[in-house]
């Protein structure tokens, strides 16, 4: 008896594991396939496309560093989005926080420059300086939300814009501007303000984004926050009614998001660019802010599914970048291919009855 | 006065690449279909569109395949938004990327890299006898065929939305869909058609972009243009009319700023390419109680 028992049980386990399970497989084979028959449409050799896309990053040493270094932007662009998300509100300004971070992060840099700050003091600065400066950034599209009733999704657009215009006002314009160059971008920031390297291959972004993927799991699981956060994401009428202010969690639910995408700015400018220099949050020609909402959305912006999606994300930008090298196909069919596989997977669970109603 | 006339004359045929993607957003608003996805739209028809003009060597074709692209993408939304009752936000901001990666994806394929950039066949322009001689007045009178196109569109718009039964039926639908399902109002269908008709119109804005603005196909194209034209949507308060004046706002700045970058000027021009964008945020803040939504917009809506 006792021997049955286990086993319908672990039976349902399995079911329920692999019902979980099911709608991103189906929607990993569905997208696969149709940029399989694009790829061999178009004339490509379809295994040896699909060898570099998946693999790339395993093969080399190389390829696993360019792996991470696009997953650290990756991961904090998909914060900014996954954890307003949690509340049901949609912040499409993950790439404007991050331009936001980056660029305070520069004008702090150089304007400090003089001090001969040991770096010890002055990363941490900096650091502070690109958290805040995003997290305020964000904090309009929240205020103006819980105040005005404004959508954070038109908010967050305009901000984007506003953002990717001062980008370039600073990059052009003194006492920031590099002298003589001919793309938008600032003077290099002092070498004390540069993040080190760690085992002399990726920058120290690597221990900031363990850093905030510990940090953020622990917000949303073990702290008061995190649970109001969760109640008002599930029922905010309920938990109105249980003294949650809806307003408080709202605007800091923009404020931790917009402290994410500002870091990841400015790891982006203290560790890869060295300057704030236009078009420094770009992947394959698109921006970091884009690929953080198709990453959040595949992992329904679970704090633990971040990193598991954006590395995914990240495996597949490197294949994709590798692969336009090699074997001349599109970098953009891997855009279409993240498309469907959010379709997918967004119509399949939805299908299976998960609650994905706006 | 010439150059203010030929500045002028630049912002009109700007102002339809504006004006024909907010009335996209405007018209599928009306039934309570918030389609965001203009950008990709944009891009994807600006591809398709050019590869069509470039093939067949017929500008018309370019604009008749960029409206296809756009409807299909709105067939998309609209379809799977009706089906699952998934967020349209979500939908949109997928399309975007769909967008995105198709409309390089497609020109790569089709045309391939070139030497000289290959050029579009030219849209005709049409000068009213006459008036396309007054200085100034002539920028207006002396444009290609789809910025009168333009003028036609939305003035149909705002005639059907404001003057005609069907029109009020349909911005029923955009404030109550169940009240209008009531009065027995097909829903459903009013919302795939607006969608649909939405979509093709951010289609032809796309188009527009490599077959009148750049004369060829470049990445990125539309750089930002479908997301502004939400923006537009909004400053406008869903009405046609007041879109074709927003549109024409954004893009006198644009064209103005454009001219500051050649020219030294002491005002740095990126404050001014700002300006649409903080004005749509002060507008909402401002005037929160004055733009009007229509109530039922981004909402599902099913029967039981």
């Amino acid at each position: 008896m006792a021997v049955e028992e286990k086993t319908i049980e672990e039976n349902s386990n399995w079911q329920k594991f692999w019902n979980g399970f099911k709608p991103y497989i189906l929607a990993l084979v569905i997208a696969f396939g149709i940029s399989g028959a694009i790829i061999g449409i178009l004339g490509y050799n379809i295994p040896k496309a699909y060898q570099t896309l998946l693999f790339t990053s395993f093969s080399s040493q190389r390829g696993f560093v360019e792996t991470l270094k696009k997953f650290i932007p990756l991961t904090f662009a998909t914060y900014a989005f996954a954890i307003p998300f949690r509340i049901k509100f949609f912040n499409i300004g993950g790439w404007g926080q991050m331009l936001f971070g980056g660029t305070i992060t520069a004008i702090v840099g150089i304007g400090l420059a003089g001090l001969n700050l040991p770096a010890i003091i002055f990363i941490p600065i900096l650091i502070l300086s690109a958290m805040l400066a995003g997290a305020l950034f964000a904090l309009i599209a929240g205020f103006l939300k819980a105040y005005y009733n404004i959508n954070p999704i038109i908010s967050t657009i305009m901000l984007n814009f506003i953002a990717f215009y001062f980008v370039n006002f600073v990059a052009t314009n003194a006492p920031w501007k590099a002298p003589q160059s001919g793309h938008p971008m600032t003077l290099k920031l002092p070498e004390a303000a540069l993040l080190p390297k760690v085992f002399n291959q990726i920058h120290f972004g690597i221990v900031l984004v363990i850093l905030a993927i510990i940090a953020i799991y622990y917000l949303m699981n073990k702290t008061v926050l995190g649970y109001e956060i969760k109640a008002t994401g599930i029922n905010p009428d309920a938990s109105s009614v249980y003294g949650i202010k809806m307003k408080k969690t709202l605007m800091i639910t923009f404020l931790i998001a917009g402290a994410m995408g500002g870091l990841g700015g400015g790891i982006e400018v203290m560790g890869v660019h060295s300057r704030l220099i236009e078009g420094f949050a770009l992947t394959s020609g698109a921006q970091y802010g884009i690929f953080g909402i198709l990453t959040a959305l595949i992992c329904q912006g679970k704090p633990l599914g971040v990193p598991l999606s954006a590395m995914f994300i990240s495996i597949l930008l490197v294949g994709a970048d590798a692969m336009q090298r090699t074997l001349q196909v599109p970098v953009e069919l891997v855009f279409l291919t993240q498309a469907i596989i959010v379709l997918m997977i967004v119509v399949l669970r939805r299908q299976a009855g998960g609650s994905y109603i706006e | 006065m010439g150059q203010l006339t030929e500045m002028l004359t630049q912002i009109i045929s700007y102002t339809s690449i504006y004006a024909l993607a907010s009335l996209g957003i405007v018209i599928g608003g009306r039934t309570g279909v918030f389609n965001i996805s203009g950008e990709g739209i944009m891009l994807a028809s600006a591809s398709a569109g050019f590869i069509a003009a470039y093939q067949t060597g017929s500008w018309f074709m370019g604009f008749v395949v960029g409206a296809l692209m756009g409807g299909l993408f709105a067939l998309i939304l609209i379809y799977i938004h009706e089906k699952l009752k998934i967020s349209q936000f979500i939908l949109g901001i997928t399309l975007v990327i769909l967008g995105t990666g198709l409309s390089d994806l497609l020109y790569k394929t089709a045309i391939g890299v070139q030497l000289f950039a290959p050029e579009a066949p030219r849209v005709p322009d049409i000068r009213i006898p006459g008036l396309s001689n007054i200085p100034i007045i002539s920028a207006i009178f002396n444009q290609d065929v789809i910025v009168y196109f333009t003028y036609i569109a939305v003035f149909i718009a705002f005639y059907i939305f404001y003057h005609t039964r069907i029109g009020l039926e349909t911005r029923a639908i955009g404030e109550d869909p169940k009240a209008a399902d009531v009065v027995g109002i097909n829903v459903k269908l009013r919302r795939y058609v607006t969608t649909i008709i939405g979509g093709m119109f951010m289609g032809l804005a796309g188009a527009y972009l490599p077959l009148v603005v750049t004369g060829t196909y470049t990445t990125n194209i539309s750089n930002g243009r479908g997301f502004m034209a939400i923006g537009i949507a909004i400053f406008a308060s869903w009405r046609p009319e007041r879109a074709l004046l927003g549109s024409f706002i954004f893009a006198a700045i644009e064209v103005i700023s454009f001219q500051q970058q050649l020219g030294a000027s002491m005002f740095p021009y990126q404050f001014l390419l700002m300006l649409p964008f903080i004005s749509v945020l002060l507008i909402m803040w401002l005037f929160n109680k004055k733009v009007e939504f229509p109530a039922a917009l981004g909402k599902p809506y099913s029967r039981e």
